[in-house]
Formats: C-alpha cells, sequence, structure tokens
C-alpha cells in the first residue's frame, strides 16, 4: 500500500479534480438540491456514502465481471446502495428525504458514481478505490456546500434555517428559484476556473 | 413466514425479471447480430482521431469503414504520417505508395500597413462573416481578412495569428488536412509540398493595373518571373504566377526581379 | 395531479404543464449533463431529441407496468429504483441492437446517444414521476411525452443560441460550460412567464 498515493488520490476529488466544477459531472442534484445548507450537506453525504460503497464493491468485484456486461452490473451495485440510503433517510432524516425528493434515488443515474466506477474503480484496487470515492465525495459535498451557503444565505436569508441577515434585508429570490441555480452555478464555475487558470 | 418473504420474494422477483431481461437481450443478440468487420475497429485505431475531415469523409469511423471497404486509398487519413499507412495497409494486406506531406502556408503577405482598407470593419470577428459585409473590409478581393477564422478552426492547433494580421503556419503540428482552405471565404491558405521552398505569396487573380493600386505586396501578374525562369518553373495562371516545385532549382533570379516581392523564399534553403 | 376522470382539455393541460410550465429540464433540472454536452451543434441536439422522445414514450408505461403489475403485487415497491434503471438498460440496449440491424443510417443518426439516454436522469426522473403524481396509464404516455418534448425544446433553443457563441468575445474562464450555465438559467427565466397557466 503506497501511502502516498493514497493521499494523492484521497486529495485529487478535493481540488484539482472537484466534481462538478472541474470534472462537469452530476450537475443535476448540484442544482436543485442546494436551495438549503442542510439540503446541499445532505444530498453530498448521500452521495459519499453511496459512492464509497459502490466504489468498494465494484474494485472487489472487479476481476470477476465480464466485461460486456460491466455497465449493467456497475448500474445494480450503485442502486443496491442508493435503494439503502434512500431507506435509511426515509426512516431517520424524514424531513430530509421529503425536501431532497426524487434526487436520492436518482443518485443511481448520476454520472459520478457511474463515472468513477467505470474510470477508477474497475482498474484499481479497494483500498485506492475507497481513497477515490471518498475524496470526490467530499469534494462535492464542499461544493454543494458552498452553492447551497450562497444560495440560502442570500436567496433567503437564512443559514440553517436562522435568520442571519440585518432586518431590512431583501432577499434575492431569483436565487432560490430554478434559474437562480443555474446562473449562480455558472457564475461559481466561471470563478472557479478563473482561479484554476491563474494557478497556472 | 414474514421473514421468509421479505428476503425470499424480493430475490425471486428480481431475479426473475433479471433472468427474463437476460435471456430477452441475449435472444435479440443472435437475431439482431450485424457483421462488423474487426478491421475497421483496429483501422480507426491507427487514424487521425480528430474527425478534422481531411480525408473527405464525415468522420474517422466513416474514413476507417471506407478504407476497410476499399473505397478510400490507404492513406486517405492525412492527418497521421507514412508510419501510420503503412501499419493500415499491413493490416488489410496492402501496399501503400509513398507520397509527399502537404502543409498549408497562408498565400498572402498583404497586412494592415501594406493593403488598402476600404471602411473599418466593427462586426463579428470571423472572417466568413466579414466576407459578407460589401466584400470585405480589404480592398483586394483575394485578400486575407485576418480575423482568424482558420486559427480557430485548426484542429490541430497549428495556425495562430502573427502580429500584422496574416495568421502564420507551425508546420510541425500542420497536417495537411486542408479544414482552413475549406473554412476560409478566400481560399487563401493553400496546401503546398512539405519541401517547396519558393512560392507565390498572394492568391490575387486582379491584373496588374488593379493590384497595384490595392496593395504593395501582391502579384501583378506581370510575368516578369516567368521571363527570368531558366528551368520555365514559373506559370501564369489567371494573373497569378504559380511556381513549379517539381522543377525549381532555388536559383532565385524571380524574387530578384519581382517587382513587389509577391514571389518568396518561405523555407530556408 | 390525482384525477379519477381525465377529460381531453385535462390532458392537453398536462402537455402545456410538461412541457411549458414545469419543463422538466430548466425547471425540474432533470437532465443537465447531456443538456450542456450535447446542446453545442444543432445536429446533435435534435438527434438527442429524437432519442430521448421515443426511449421515454416507451420506457414511462413500460415503468408504470413494471410498478403496478410486478412491484406492488409482490410488495417490494422499495426495489422500484433497482427495477426502473434495470428495465430502461434493458429497453434501450434493445432498442440499440435493433435499429443498428434494421437501419444502419438511423444508427448513425440517432444510435450513438442511446448509451447517453440511459443515464440521463430525465428519464428515470420522469418514471418516477409517473409513480409520484399517481397517474393511470393513458395520463402517463402523455405525460411521458410531454416531459420528453420539453426537454427536446430546451436542447434545440441552447443548440441555437450556443452555435453563436462561436463567434461572440467571451472572457476565457466563462467559456463553454459556464456560459452555458447561465444561458440555461436566463432562458429558465423566460420560461417562469408560463407560471400559472397550469397547475
Amino acid at each position: 500500500m503506497d501511502g502516498s498515493r493514497l493521499v494523492k488520490e484521497f486529495t485529487k476529488g478535493l481540488w484539482k479534480e472537484i466534481p462538478p466544477f472541474r470534472f462537469v459531472l452530476g450537475l443535476c442534484p448540484t442544482l436543485a438540491c442546494t436551495t438549503t445548507v442542510r439540503d446541499g450537506f445532505g444530498m453530498g453525504l448521500c452521495l459519499t456514502f453511496v459512492l464509497v460503497c459502490s466504489n468498494i464493491l465494484i474494485s472487489l468485484l472487479r476481476k470477476v465481471i465480464p466485461s460486456q456486461v460491466r455497465i449493467p452490473c456497475f448500474i445494480v451495485v450503485v442502486a443496491t446502495f442508493v435503494i439503502i440510503v434512500e431507506l435509511v433517510t426515509q426512516a431517520y432524516f424524514y424531513s430530509l428525504y421529503m425536501a431532497l425528493g426524487i434526487f436520492i434515488p436518482l443518485i443511481v443515474v448520476n454520472c459520478i458514481p457511474l463515472g468513477r466506477a467505470e474510470a477508477f474503480a474497475s482498474k484499481n484496487e479497494v483500498i485506492y478505490s475507497l481513497a477515490d470515492g471518498l475524496g470526490m465525495g467530499l469534494g462535492f459535498t464542499c461544493s454543494l456546500t458552498a452553492l447551497a451557503i450562497f444560495r440560502e444565505v442570500f436567496g433567503k436569508g437564512t443559514f440553517l434555517y436562522h435568520h442571519i441577515m440585518w432586518s431590512g434585508f431583501e432577499p434575492f429570490a431569483f436565487l432560490q428559484k430554478p434559474p437562480g441555480a443555474f446562473v449562480c452555478l455558472g457564475l461559481m464555475l466561471g470563478i472557479m476556473n478563473l482561479i484554476g487558470s491563474g494557478e497556472k | 413466514m414474514e421473514v421468509l418473504s421479505a428476503t425470499i420474494y424480493p430475490m425471486l422477483v428480481m431475479g426473475g425479471l433479471a433472468a427474463i431481461y437476460a435471456l430477452g437481450l441475449g435472444i435479440a443478440s443472435k437475431v439482431f447480430y450485424v457483421y462488423v468487420d474487426p478491421r475497421i475497429g483496429q483501422v480507426e485505431e491507427l487514424l487521425g482521431g480528430a474527425n478534422c475531415g481531411g480525408c473527405g469523409y464525415a468522420g474517422c469511423s466513416d474514413c476507417a469503414a471506407a478504407i476497410v471497404e476499399g473505397k478510400a486509398p490507404v492513406n486517405a487519413c492525412v492527418a497521421v504520417g507514412p508510419d501510420k499507412w503503412e501499419a493500415i495497409a499491413k493490416i488489410l494486406g496492402k501496399t501503400v505508395e509513398a507520397g509527399e506531406r502537404k502543409v498549408a502556408h497562408i498565400m498572402c503577405r498583404g497586412d494592415r500597413q501594406k493593403a488598402k482598407r476600404r471602411f473599418q470593419y466593427m462586426g463579428i470577428e470571423d472572417c466568413r462573416a466579414a466576407a459578407l459585409v460589401s466584400g470585405g473590409d480589404k480592398e483586394c478581393q483575394y485578400g486575407c481578412l485576418g480575423l482568424g477564422t482558420c486559427v480557430k478552426n485548426c484542429p490541430f492547433g497549428a495556425l495562430s495569428m502573427g502580429e500584422n494580421g496574416i495568421p502564420v503556419v507551425d508546420r510541425d503540428k500542420c497536417t495537411g488536412c486542408g479544414t482552413c482552405t475549406r473554412v476560409c471565404p478566400r481560399g487563401v491558405p493553400k496546401l503546398i509540398p512539405e519541401s517547396q521552398k519558393i512560392a507565390t505569396v498572394c492568391n490575387s487573380h486582379d491584373g496588374p493595373p488593379v493590384v497595384k493600386k490595392l496593395c504593395e505586396v501582391g502579384c501583378l501578374g506581370c510575368g516578369v518571373c516567368k521571363k527570368v525562369c531558366p528551368e520555365k518553373a514559373i506559370t501564369i495562371e489567371n494573373n497569378l504566377s504559380v511556381v513549379d516545385p517539381s522543377k525549381c532549382t532555388l536559383c532565385g533570379k524571380c524574387i530578384e526581379k519581382c517587382p513587389t516581392g509577391a514571389i518568396q523564399q518561405i523555407l530556408p534553403a | 395531479m390525482e384525477q379519477e376522470v381525465w377529460t381531453f382539455s385535462d390532458y392537453i393541460m398536462l402537455v402545456v404543464s410538461g412541457v411549458l410550465v414545469n419543463n422538466i429540464l430548466l425547471i425540474r433540472f432533470l437532465g443537465n449533463c447531456p443538456f450542456l454536452g450535447v446542446s453545442k451543434k444543432m445536429d446533435t441536439a435534435v438527434g438527442m431529441t429524437f432519442g430521448v422522445i421515443f426511449v421515454l414514450t416507451c420506457t414511462g408505461p413500460i415503468t408504470w407496468f413494471v410498478e403496478h403489475y410486478l412491484l406492488e403485487k409482490f410488495d417490494i415497491v422499495y426495489l422500484e429504483t433497482l427495477a426502473f434503471i434495470l428495465t430502461i438498460a434493458v429497453f434501450v440496449q434493445l432498442v440499440e441492437m435493433v435499429i443498428k440491424k434494421v437501419s444502419p443510417a438511423l444508427y448513425r443518426g440517432l444510435g450513438i446517444y442511446l448509451p447517453l439516454i440511459t443515464t440521463n436522469c430525465c428519464i428515470l426522473g420522469t418514471c418516477f414521476y409517473n409513480i409520484r403524481f399517481k397517474f393511470g396509464f393513458m395520463p402517463t404516455v402523455v405525460f411521458s411525452f410531454a416531459s420528453a418534448l420539453g426537454f427536446g425544446l430546451a436542447l434545440i433553443i441552447m443548440a441555437g443560441i450556443r452555435e453563436r457563441f462561436h463567434y461572440a468575445r467571451i472572457p476565457k474562464c466563462f467559456q463553454d460550460t459556464s456560459i452555458g450555465l447561465i444561458t440555461a438559467g436566463l432562458i429558465g427565466l423566460s420560461f417562469f412567464a408560463f407560471a400559472g397557466l397550469a397547475k
């Protein structure tokens, strides 16, 4: 087990290849589930759980799955963990479940778990797949939370449902609505590109 | 009993569903079987992969299919070199004739100082758009408009805009695919053999009295180069001189005698 | 949207709702990944649109059958996600095989989008919505078709606009995806004009 490689696989998901900004994948939940910080953070964690578990299982099974049927197999593995997440949130985090709605089961067609399964987990050992999944998942959670903070604070005037803006503040309701989500994400992506190009 | 129904039934139902699907797909794959020549995939891997269209086909997959079927020659893909052509020929059991690589060259020297402009164009930064506005802002109807359409469309990044508004070709990256020639509204970039050292860097078919007024460095079509060439390598076609590289000996007499400097040595000797 | 009896005008309202008022892509956020990838050129956008319309109009009713006649009968509705995605993947694979054999020309135009459509959230999402909104069989068919139409509409509008970006002077950091998202937001804003037209 190569320690430095482990760290590399983990940290790449946190900045260099962070979804959805650098790896433009998984846009649907990014836009839909970031109206409040709780939703964004919750969705990120759900996806992280699915990603880590499916990466581990697929990496364990990578020598066994035949190449022609690998995509359906990956889908079935991801779907299994998605159903687990769905049932757990329905049981223990009901308000989050109601807020996220159909986007929890839609994690199964999210490009991130399938993409990482295809590109990484099916070709690497378990420990590196775990690091990759954890890094990407946490990176995704951070992105979602950042976007959600912006949308909730300026779009609603609250943070985790506590009013934090001054009393006369008129929230930008536009940010809470679907078009606002697109524009906000587009601007954030542009700024990330600007920062990224500055690094080079 | 409940444990049984909670665990066995779902497994049976989902397993049954999956089995039906698998059976259905298995049968369908036999019924709807399409034979794909495996050589097409092998050839496609050797091709450029840029889908540049230089071969004349819609994409690399189309070109590969055409080569395997025999509709296209083995060296149809201009984007890759002779070593790839030989590999393709080996797969198909054919031989490939050696041909010289072609590269693009921008046949215009009329930049902002040397060529006259009719008006100041402030529109979409695309030569095709500019050419539609009263025939372009340059007086010369054949000249390079300098807005960089060829630069933007080169699939290999071989073109860059020069300081004076005329694009420059990077010969290392140019594959001779011809995309620049096709997108230019005036056909200013031309494909010439890689080894050609002397060429007429002008695209104008206007006669001497017209060219003199429009551009300091355009080819007048006066024919002096044709007269002084000892090998008879130069011809005048439609008021534009054309150098035949197979006959040219690099004596340089044409370059000395050209009144405007339209004939240039484009490669060091 | 629970109703016992559906009149023709109800169906019209359903179509208006699916295409304009609650556009599956711009308002319901489903189908964004291919949206930004395929909308760069008009011909790819049109190919994708026809693919989605065909697949969604077929898989909507098929998954409805799976839900009501299989999952409910055996009380395993919680396996909905798995059953649906399997059904969609198998259907798309089957269609791809058939098209490849029957019409190579159609396969060239449409076939390459089919694997992309399998993981399109708009297909699975609409199938889920059909169940959540408790639609009967006919409303399922109409809603699936309307959603696909809405997806296609947004995609084609986007492709038309993005083709012109080629000539615009966009700052380097905003090119490609970033400006695409901002444009999508602005198009979505214009779709807001339809709000209130139907439920």
